[in-house]
């Protein structure tokens, strides 16, 4: 699917006015637009290259994002209410919308969103190849090994993991191995109606919207995987998990928020990853005249 | 002589069938209600299996409704695809007001389903869908008499009215 055929196929969310608007954009602009934002009040602006631009039509009503969320959850609300509170809905394709409005309060937690101010429509892009560059440094003899991605927000550590997880299941570059993912979020295979939007490969296995460590346990008593993946590991249960899964000889591919060895050295958190001897390769990542630049570290 | 007789005959024969064609309308109106609720019920069980989202619910309820249910369910189950141009409670509410066999009253308690379907966690739903039912079990049910009761009369009625015609035209 090309990126203009991907922004086709995310803007179908939309009600019928604030789709024309869309796609009244140029092919060259809807390949290049990542994201579509709704404010309500305000004018419907398409996030290019960076740069937000009003596309110049009438302001977003609020009604307009409730029809934005009928649409995209096909009228079931039920089915997607743990998305909506944690302020995002996967749609077919991957694609993301994140959703802002008061937030309705139980027990100290977000029960729900009502009177929608906001929408982002976020488009999903793949893009397959991104482990080129390392996975021959982190396949030694031909199988992937124990690795960690490491780098802070935004510099592409979920994307060079779904790549990963998609070559090693697919045995591309590499021996072919069965992968399970705890997908927490959703954001690494983006599931909608039981299949993965983004290419995991064929002999990958997905859980996901429960927390990681519970996930991890799941997959590891049912799935019989080989290798375990994990996208962001932020708390003590979801090393513990990991530890469990290492002890079951299974390989663990997974990423963290980290500036570099430093830095996990520094955090009790991750100190204890490398205490343990988890990981054998470290993948930090890092953004040089707009091209990623990848350093692959041996651990142990 | 014996033409008249048979004529007689068909006269008041015709008019017992249409007598005991009212009181089938009253129990097709009944089965159709009941039908109704079992479908709504379908709803609930699922709805308590794993909350589906509402295609899928709507299209397990048209595999296995009958009547009435089936035929709302698959309504549902394609205008879910155009939401974009007519959301899931007018849909409802359009497609019960169609469902002329269910009768005014019954499309009357059918057609406010629509606004808490797909909408409220699942408990809600669930009681909304059995709320819906036993009313239309109720309604069912007072079909039901009806038409034991008034299907007595409206033969009688048939019969009579028959009879009547026929000594007024011999």
């Amino acid at each position: 699917m090309t990126a203009a055929d991907s922004f086709v196929q995310a803007v179908q969310v939309l009600p019928l006015r604030l789709r024309g608007e869309a796609l009244s954009l140029l092919e060259g602009d809807r390949a290049r637009t990542e994201e579509l934002r709704l404010r309500a009040g305000w004018p419907m602006t398409a996030l290019i290259a960076g740069a937000e631009r009003p596309l110049g039509g009438p302001p977003v009503e609020g009604e307009e994002l409730d029809q934005l969320v009928e649409i995209a959850s096909r009228a079931s609300r039920h089915a997607v209410l743990d998305q909506i509170r944690r302020g995002y809905l996967t749609i077919e394709g991957g694609h993301r919308i994140g959703l802002c409005g008061t937030a309705v309060m139980r027990e100290g937690e977000i029960h729900a969103l009502r009177a929608l101010s906001s929408a982002d429509l976020r488009i999903a892009r793949q893009v397959e190849g991104a482990c080129a560059p390392v996975l021959d440094g982190l396949c030694p003899g031909g199988r992937l090994a124990d690795t960690l991605i490491l780098a802070p927000p935004g510099l592409g550590k979920t994307t060079l993991l779904r790549d990963l997880i998609r070559a090693v299941s697919e045995g591309e570059g590499c021996l072919p191995l069965r992968v399970a993912l705890a997908d927490e979020r959703g954001e690494v295979a983006a599931m909608y109606g039981g299949r993965p939007q983004l290419a995991v490969g064929r002999r990958t296995d997905v859980v996901e919207g429960c927390p990681k460590a519970q996930g991890l346990m799941l997959l590891l008593r049912g799935m019989g995987p080989q290798v375990l993946a994990v996208d962001e590991i932020t708390a003590p249960e979801d090393v513990r998990a990991l530890t469990a899964a290492a002890g079951c000889g299974v390989t663990l591919l997974a990423t963290a928020h980290g500036e570099g060895r430093a830095d996990l050295e520094r955090r009790p958190l991750y100190r204890s990853l490398l205490e343990e001897g988890l990981f054998r390769f470290l993948v930090g990542i890092r953004r040089d005249r707009g091209r990623y630049c990848y350093n692959v570290e041996e651990l142990r | 002589m014996m033409v008249r007789l048979i004529g007689a005959a068909l006269v008041a024969a015709g008019g017992g069938w249409m007598g005991i064609q009212a009181a089938a309308g009253l129990r097709r109106r009944a089965r159709a209600l009941r039908q109704m609720a079992a479908g709504l019920a379908l709803l609930e069980g699922e709805l308590e299996l794993d909350a589906p989202p509402l295609p899928q619910l709507m299209t397990r309820g048209a595999g296995l409704g009958q009547g009435p249910a089936k035929e709302l369910f698959q309504g549902c189950v394609q205008g879910l695809d155009h939401l974009d141009q007519e959301g899931f409670a007018p849909l409802w509410r359009r497609l019960a007001g169609g469902l002329d066999e269910l009768g005014p009253e019954g499309q009357a308690v059918l057609a406010p389903l629509g606004d808490a379907l797909g909408r409220y966690d699942i408990q809600r739903q669930q009681e909304a869908l059995a709320a819906v039912r036993r009313r239309l079990e109720e309604l069912a049910g007072a079909q039901e008499a009806d038409s034991r009761r008034q299907g007595r009369v409206y033969q009688a009625l048939g019969l009579s009215g028959g009879a009547f015609l026929v000594i007024l035209l011999l």
